[in-house]
C-alpha cells in the first residue's frame, strides 16, 4: 500500500487541510476494501466542509510514525473521483465533473487539476470500481454455495449472469458510456484499460471454476472477453425496457461460446477420423503394391 | 522590452500556464507580481470562453422551454458572463499596478478585476481564501522565496493551487550554450538600445542564472506544505511551470 510520508522537517503546526486521519475510521484493512469503506462512508458525510478546516492534529516532530495514520494522496485522489462520478450524468467523463465532485468534498474546484483533462482517469477509476464490486460479488455467491445456501450454477448462467451484473452497473451512466469507451481506446490509456478488462475476465473465470493450465486458459478468455465487448455495444444503442434485448443478445453469445467447444472436439474427432482413414488407405496402397511384404 | 527579449514567446509561455490551470467559472485567483496584468486578462477571456460554452449547453437542453423562459434565462445569465469568477492582482510596486489598471480600461476588461499593493512575503490577505495563486515571472525577485511560498499555502483554500511561471535552467548542453550566448551577449545589448538601461538586463540575466533549478525548486514547495508538486519545461528548461496543491 502506497502510503505518503511526509518528510517535512520539524513544524509546530504542519497542519494538512483535508487529508484526514485514516485511523479514525478503523483503517487496518488492505487498501483496496479500505476505500471502498470510504467510499460506503462518503454518502454519510452530513458536513464535509467542516470535517476538512476542523481543527488538526500537530506535528510533536514525530513526522514519520503520525504520518502512517494520515491518508496517502492516492486515497484522496480516490475520493474525488468517486464523489465525480456523482455528477457525470449531468457533466460527463470531463474535469467539470471532478471539479464539481471536488466541490461537494470541500476542496476548491482548482484541485481538479490534479487529473488529466480528459477525463480518463475518473473512467478508469470507474472501470475499476465496478470490476471490485463484481469480484465482491462472485466471492459472496462463491460463499453462499460453499455453505450450502445456494446451488451451484451451471456454466452458461454463470457466465450470463456474471456479465450482466457487470453491465448493469453501467446503466446509471449508460448516456455518457459512448463517450467513455472512446476514451478508453485513446492510445495512452489502452495499457490501463486492457489491464482492467482482461483482469476482470479473469476473475470471471477464475469464479467460474476455471482452472486450465494449457492452451484453454487462452481461448476461454479470448472468448469470453468477445462476448462481453459485443454485448456492451448493444446494450449503449439497446432502447428496449430494462435492455431485454440486450440481456437476450447475451444469452445467445454464450450459448454460441459453449457450442464453440463441442465443435472444436468435432473437428478433432473429425481430423482423428480422417487421419486414420488416411493411414488405412496407406497401408492398403502398401499392400497392393508389395512394398508391404518383409522380405 | 519582454517581446523583443523572448521573440514575443512570452504570450506563449503566460497562455500555456492559462491553459493548465483550466479555471472553471466562479474560481477566484490571486495573481501576484502580476502588476500588468497579463495573467489576469487571459484569465478572464479563459473563463469567459467557458462559461459561454456552459450557457450555450444550457440553452440546447432547454430547447423545450417556451421563448419567454428563454429570453428571462438571458436576462439573468447575462449578469453572470464571469460566473462570480475574480481576478485580485496583487503587486508590491504601485507603478506597476497603475498600468495594469490602465491597460485594463484600454483593453476594455471592467469586471471581475481588483487590483492591490501587497508585498508576496507578507499577503494583506486572510487565510483560505483563494482557488489558485499565481506568480509569473515574479518570484525570481522575492528576496525570501520561503516566506512567498508560505504566504502563497496560507492563503489558498484546501484543494487550491499553487502554480509558478519562471525562468529555469536548461539541462541540454547545446541548447544551454547557445541560451548563454543569447542570453549574455544580445539581451543587454537589446536594453541598451531600446530602454537606454545596460545594467538592469546584465542584472536579469544573472539573476536568472541564480534562480534555483526545477528540483530546488519543487523541494522548497514542498517544503511550504504543497502535495502533488510537479513541474512542466517549456522549451527545455528555459521556463518552468511548477504546480502544487494544498491538500
Amino acid at each position: 500500500a502506497l502510503r505518503y510520508q511526509l518528510s517535512v522537517p520539524q513544524r509546530a503546526l504542519q497542519a494538512s487541510a483535508v487529508l484526514r486521519r485514516v485511523s479514525d475510521e478503523q483503517h487496518k484493512e488492505p487498501l483496496a476494501s479500505s476505500s471502498q469503506q470510504q467510499f460506503d462512508s462518503h454518502p454519510t458525510d452530513q458536513q464535509p466542509e467542516q470535517e476538512s478546516q476542523g481543527p488538526r492534529p500537530s506535528y510533536t516532530g514525530q513526522g514519520g510514525q503520525e504520518s502512517e495514520d494520515y491518508e496517502s494522496e492516492e486515497q484522496l485522489q480516490h475520493r474525488i473521483l468517486t464523489a465525480a462520478l456523482e455528477f457525470v450524468p449531468e457533466h460527463g467523463w470531463t474535469a467539470e465533473a471532478i471539479a464539481e465532485g471536488a466541490k461537494t468534498l470541500g476542496l476548491s474546484a482548482a484541485s481538479a487539476g490534479m487529473f488529466q483533462n480528459d477525463g480518463s482517469e475518473l473512467i478508469l477509476h470507474f472501470v475499476s470500481q465496478c470490476n471490485t464490486k463484481l469480484t465482491e460479488l462472485l466471492e459472496q455467491e462463491q460463499k453462499q454455495v460453499q455453505l450450502g445456501e445456494a446451488e451451484k450454477k451451471p456454466l452458461d448462467q454463470f457466465l450470463r449472469d456474471a456479465v450482466q451484473a457487470r453491465l448493469r452497473m453501467l446503466i446509471p451512466y449508460i448516456e455518457k458510456w459512448p463517450q467513455a469507451l472512446s476514451i478508453l481506446l485513446l492510445p495512452h490509456n489502452i495499457p490501463a484499460s486492457l489491464n482492467l478488462l482482461t483482469s476482470m475476465i479473469d476473475d470471471i473465470w477464475h469464479y467460474a471454476g476455471d482452472q486450465s493450465t494449457d492452451f484453454n486458459w487462452y481461448t476461454r478468455r479470448a472468448v469470453l472477453t468477445g462476448v462481453y465487448n459485443t454485448t456492451e455495444l448493444v446494450m449503449m444503442q439497446d432502447s428496449s425496457p430494462d435492455f431485454e434485448d440486450t440481456w437476450r443478445f447475451l444469452e445467445n453469445r454464450v450459448a454460441d461460446a459453449m457450442n464453440m467447444g463441442n465443435t472444436a472436439n468435432q473437428v478433432q474427432s473429425t481430423g482423428e477420423a480422417l487421419v486414420q482413414g488416411l493411414m488405412g488407405a496407406a497401408v492398403t496402397i502398401k499392400n497392393l503394391t508389395g512394398l508391404n511384404q518383409s522380405r | 522590452m519582454n517581446d523583443s527579449m523572448t521573440l514575443g514567446i512570452h504570450r506563449v509561455w503566460k497562455d500555456i500556464l492559462v491553459h493548465k490551470m483550466n479555471p472553471s467559472p466562479g474560481t477566484l485567483l490571486l495573481d501576484v507580481a502580476g502588476g500588468t496584468g497579463d495573467i489576469a486578462f487571459r484569465f478572464i477571456n479563459y473563463v469567459r470562453s467557458v462559461r459561454e460554452r456552459q450557457l450555450q449547453r444550457k440553452l440546447r437542453h432547454h430547447q423545450n422551454l417556451s421563448w419567454q423562459e428563454i429570453a428571462e434565462s438571458y436576462q439573468e445569465d447575462k449578469s453572470k458572463s464571469l460566473g462570480d469568477s475574480q481576478v485580485v492582482v496583487c503587486d508590491i510596486n504601485k507603478e506597476m499596478l497603475k498600468v495594469g489598471k490602465q491597460r485594463a480600461q484600454h483593453l476594455g476588461y471592467t469586471e471581475g478585476l481588483s487590483w492591490v499593493l501587497g508585498n508576496a512575503e507578507e499577503l494583506p490577505f486572510d487565510d483560505d481564501k483563494f482557488d489558485v495563486y499565481t506568480i509569473a515571472f515574479g518570484i525570481r525577485n522575492v528576496t525570501r522565496i520561503d516566506l512567498a511560498l508560505q504566504e502563497a499555502y496560507r492563503v489558498l483554500k484546501p484543494g487550491g493551487r499553487f502554480l509558478c511561471l519562471e525562468f529555469s535552467h536548461v539541462s541540454n548542453p547545446l541548447l544551454s550554450s547557445l541560451y548563454d550566448l543569447y542570453s549574455f551577449q544580445v539581451i543587454p545589448v537589446l536594453g541598451e538600445v531600446i530602454a537606454g538601461d545596460w545594467k538592469s538586463y546584465q542584472y536579469l540575466v544573472e539573476s536568472i542564472r541564480r534562480f534555483p533549478p526545477q528540483e530546488e525548486l519543487k523541494a522548497m514547495i514542498e517544503d511550504a506544505g504543497f502535495l502533488k508538486v510537479d513541474y512542466q519545461n517549456l522549451n527545455s528548461g528555459i521556463v518552468a511551470i511548477h504546480s502544487g496543491f494544498k491538500l
